[in-house]
C-alpha cells in the first residue's frame, strides 16, 4: 500500500504535467486578477482582450486566472512573468491598456513603466 | 526604469539585530563600486521569517537566498552574481517555506514585500478555481503528511505548541480549542468554517476563499484528523457569490481527486464538507449563533458555557474557527510550530491580515507578523493620508472595535496591546481617519451599524445600543446636554459587561474609545454647538460674506431655493429655509460663503 504522501507525489506530478501541457512552459505567463473586487474594477473585460488575442494567434502564452493580491487601488491587476527576469506588475489595467501590454510587452519584450507597480 | 536585479533586504527586528543595516551598506557601497546602481534596486521587506539564518539577502530574478551574511560576504556576492551572473553557491541558504511563493512575484513592490504573507500565501499567484495549481504549491502536502506520519495527538499537540490563536477576534488559542474537542468522546463530532464576514469594510476572507479555497479546505481536513471528524461545515454568507462558486469548486475538485470523502489518500480517515449560506446577519459570525442558524433555528447566541468543544452543533462536539485560522494550519504542520511560534510577539504568534482602507493612500489588504506598530502598517505599507490631510485616528476591528489616536500609533499589534489601548484586534478591519471626519459622527455611524444587527435577545445590547444611538443622534444634532456625555459613559459600560455575546460586549466600544481619546470633541459639540470638522450638519450656519460677486452660482445650487439676491450683488441666506446641505459652500468658486 502506498502512503498518503507517495499518493500525494504521484498527484502532484500528474497536476504538473497537466499544467505544463496547458502551456505553462511558454515564454511568458499571464495573470490576470479575477476575485469580485478585480472584476468589479473590469477585469473581466481585461481577460477578454487576452483570451481574443490567444484566439487570434498569440504564441507563447500560458494565460491564467488568479485571486486578489490585495492592492484594492490599483485593480485590476495583471502580472507578466518571465522566467529569468523580474515578474512584471501591471496596475489599473484597462481593456486598451491590455491591448497595449499585448502589442509591446508580449510581443515586442518593451516593459510600459509607466503602468508598473512600484 | 530597465533594472535587471533587484535585491531585498530583510528588515525584520531580528536581522536589523544582526546588523543588516550595515549589509546595506555594504551592498551599496559594492553597488557602487561596480558601477551597477542604476541596473539594481535595492528594497527592505518585512520579516521574511528566517530569523535564524539571518541576515538574509534575496536577488532576483531567479529568488536566490543568501543567508547568515557578515560584511565581509557581501563583494564576493556581488561580484559573483551580478557581475559574473553565477550565483555564490558557498552562501546560498536552501528555503522552501510555503509562504516564499508569494514573494518570489510580488517582493520587489514595496507594499508586499514589507509584509509577510501566511495565511493569503497563494492569494494571487495561483488560479483558485485550478486544484492542479494548489498542488504544484505543495498544496495537501500537510495534509498528506499528517496522515502518513503523525498521529492525531501530535497534531494537536503541534498546532497547541505553534500558539496560533482564533483569527477571528477574541484570540482563543486555536489548539485548545482542538485539543478540548478531541478529549471528547462523541460518535459526531463537527468541524466549522466561520466565513460570515459581516464588519462594514472588512474583506479578508472573500478574498482568501476567493484567491485560495483549498488551503482553507486542507485547514478542515486536518482538523478534522486531529479531532476525530468526519463532517465539515463552512458557513458563509450568501452576499459572497463568487466565493461560494470557488469553493463549491475546490470542493467537488477535492472530492474527484480523493482528498475529501473516504479513506482520503487511501488512508482509513474520511471527511467531507458541505456549504451553508448565511443570509447575512452580523450576529451570526458568533459561533453559537451560528450554529443556530446552521441547525436552522433563529440566529440568536446562547449563553456559554457549555462551550461549542463540548456542546456545539446539534449537541455534539464542536470545532469552529475562522477563515484565517484555517488557512494558518497547513503551513503550521509544513514549517514546524517552531517556526510558527518564532514570528509574532509575546502571546500572539504568527501573522495577522488587515483590511486597510479609508483615507489612506494604498488600500489593500495587509498581513503583518504581529508585533508591527500602526504606524508601519499606516505610513510604511499603507503610503500614508493623501492629500496632505492630518492623521485623526485608526480604527480597527469594525464595529466592535475603537479608535485609537496618533499618540497610540506605535502600539504593537498584538491581542494584548490593542486591547489594552481600547480597542480590539477583531477580524481585521482598519480604518484610517484623517482630519475631516468627525469622531462622534463615526462613533454614531458605528453604533447604528450594531444597534441594527443586534439580535435582541437581551435587553441591554437591545434597548441599550438603542438609547446609546438616540443621545448620540441627539448630540450631532446639537440638541446635547452634559449630563449626555455621562450617560453614554455608563451606559456602554452597562452594555459591555451585562450582554450575552460579543456583539453587544463590544458594541459600545467605538463610543466608549472615542469619548476617551477625543472628548473635547464630545464637549464641543454639547456645550459649543459646534463641529471642528464641519460634518454634523444641524450645527452649521452657512452665511455670505462680502467677497459674493452675485454670480448666482449658489442660488441655483440651492437645492431648497432659500438663496435670494439679483445679479451682480451680494446674495442672501434665509435661515429659517436652509437644510444645510451644503450645496452652496462647495460651488462657490469665490469663497463668498461662511461656515460656522
Amino acid at each position: 500500500m502506498p502512503t498518503p504522501i507517495e499518493i500525494l507525489k504521484k498527484k502532484r506530478a500528474e497536476a504538473l504535467n497537466r499544467i505544463i501541457s496547458k502551456g505553462f512552459l511558454s515564454t511568458k505567463r499571464v495573470y490576470v486578477g479575477m476575485a469580485t473586487c478585480e472584476i468589479a474594477a473590469g477585469s473581466k473585460e481585461v481577460m477578454d482582450v487576452f483570451r481574443d488575442a490567444l484566439e487570434k494567434g498569440l504564441r507563447d502564452v500560458y494565460l491564467s486566472q488568479k485571486g486578489c493580491a490585495g492592492r484594492c487601488n490599483l485593480e485590476p491587476t495583471v502580472e507578466v512573468i518571465e522566467e529569468g527576469k523580474i515578474p512584471v506588475k501591471y496596475g489599473k489595467v484597462t481593456p486598451e491598456r491590455a491591448k497595449e501590454i499585448i502589442e509591446k510587452h508580449i510581443k515586442n519584450g518593451e516593459i510600459i513603466y509607466d503602468w508598473v507597480i512600484k | 526604469m530597465a533594472r535587471k536585479y533587484n535585491i531585498t533586504l530583510c528588515d525584520g527586528t531580528s536581522c536589523i539585530q544582526k546588523e543588516a543595516r550595515n549589509i546595506k551598506d555594504a551592498v551599496e557601497r559594492e553597488l557602487e563600486k561596480h558601477c551597477l546602481t542604476e541596473k539594481v534596486s535595492i528594497n527592505l521587506s518585512g520579516c521574511l521569517g528566517m530569523c535564524s539564518k539571518g541576515p538574509v539577502m534575496i536577488i532576483n530574478p531567479g529568488y536566490t537566498v543568501y543567508g547568515n551574511l557578515k560584511v565581509e560576504d557581501i563583494p564576493l556576492i556581488i561580484e559573483q552574481h551580478i557581475v559574473k551572473k553565477k550565483p555564490a553557491a558557498e552562501l546560498v541558504i536552501e528555503t522552501d517555506h510555503l509562504y516564499n511563493r508569494f514573494f518570489r512575484v510580488f517582493g520587489d513592490v514595496n507594499f508586499f514585500g514589507k509584509q509577510m504573507r501566511i495565511a493569503l500565501r497563494n492569494c494571487g499567484i495561483v488560479d483558485p478555481e485550478n486544484i492542479d495549481d494548489y498542488l504544484s504549491v505543495r498544496g495537501y502536502e500537510a495534509l498528506a503528511k499528517v496522515l502518513t506520519e503523525m498521529k492525531p495527538e501530535e497534531v494537536v499537540a503541534e498546532v497547541r505548541k505553534s500558539g496560533v490563536r482564533g483569527r477571528g477576534g477574541a484570540g482563543f488559542p486555536t489548539g485548545i480549542k482542538w485539543e478540548l474537542t478531541a478529549r471528547q468522546k462523541s460518535g459526531i463530532k463537527y468541524v466549522i468554517c466561520n466565513a460570515d464576514e459581516g464588519d462594514p469594510g472588512a474583506f479578508m476572507d472573500r478574498s482568501m476563499i476567493e484567491g485560495d479555497p483549498h488551503s482553507v479546505l486542507e485547514g478542515m481536513i486536518i482538523c478534522g484528523y486531529a479531532v476525530g471528524s468526519k463532517h465539515g461545515i463552512v458557513y458563509i454568507r450568501a452576499e459572497y457569490p463568487l466565493a461560494i462558486k470557488r469553493l463549491e469548486k475546490a470542493i467537488e475538485d477535492a472530492r474527484r481527486e480523493g482528498f475529501l470523502g473516504k479513506n482520503i489518500l487511501g488512508s482509513d480517515f474520511s471527511f467531507g464538507v458541505e456549504i451553508r449560506l448565511g443570509a447575512g446577519a452580523f450576529v451570526c459570525g458568533e459561533e453559537t449563533a451560528l450554529m443556530h442558524s446552521i441547525e436552522g433555528s433563529r440566529g440568536m447566541p446562547r449563553p456559554r458555557p457549555p462551550y461549542p468543544s463540548v456542546f456545539g452543533l446539534f449537541g455534539e462536539p464542536t470545532v469552529i474557527n475562522n477563515v484565517e485560522t484555517w488557512s494558518n494550519i497547513p503551513v503550521i504542520i509544513m514549517d514546524g510550530s517552531d517556526w510558527f511560534s518564532s514570528i509574532g510577539i509575546g502571546r500572539s504568534k504568527g501573522t495577522k491580515v488587515f483590511a486597510l482602507a479609508g483615507n489612506i493612500k494604498n488600500t489593500g489588504l495587509v498581513e503583518v507578523p504581529m508585533g508591527t506598530t500602526l504606524r508601519q502598517i499606516i505610513f510604511d505599507i499603507g503610503g500614508g493620508i493623501p492629500g496632505n490631510k492630518k492623521f485623526k485616528a485608526v480604527q480597527t476591528g469594525g464595529p466592535s472595535g475603537g479608535c485609537l489616536p496618533e499618540e497610540y500609533l506605535d502600539t504593537p499589534i498584538d491581542y494584548e496591546s490593542l486591547q489594552k489601548a481600547g480597542s480590539i484586534m477583531g477580524s481585521g478591519g482598519m480604518i484610517v481617519i484623517d482630519e475631516t471626519a468627525c469622531m462622534v459622527n463615526i462613533a454614531k455611524y458605528f453604533l447604528e451599524f450594531t444597534q441594527n444587527e443586534s439580535c435582541g435577545k437581551c435587553t441591554p445590547c437591545r434597548e441599550g445600543t438603542k438609547r446609546m444611538l438616540e443621545i448620540l443622534t441627539r448630540i450631532t444634532e446639537g440638541k446635547g446636554e452634559m449630563p449626555d456625555i455621562e450617560k453614554l459613559e455608563r451606559l456602554g459600560n452597562m452594555i459591555k459587561k451585562a450582554s450575552l455575546c460579543g456583539l453587544g460586549q463590544s458594541a459600545p466600544n467605538p463610543v466608549l474609545s472615542t469619548l476617551k481619546n477625543f472628548r473635547q470633541e464630545y464637549e464641543e459639540h454639547v456645550k459649543e454647538k459646534k463641529c471642528r470638522a464641519h460634518v454634523c450638519a444641524y450645527m452649521m450656519t452657512y452665511s455670505i460674506n462680502e467677497k459674493c460677486t452675485g454670480c448666482g452660482l449658489c442660488r441655483r445650487a440651492c437645492p431648497v431655493n432659500c438663496i435670494t439676491g439679483s445679479a451682480k450683488s451680494r446674495h442672501e441666506i434665509e435661515q429659517y429655509k436652509c437644510i444645510k446641505c451644503g450645496q452652496c459652500y462647495k460651488i462657490c468658486k469665490f469663497s463668498a460663503i461662511n461656515r460656522n
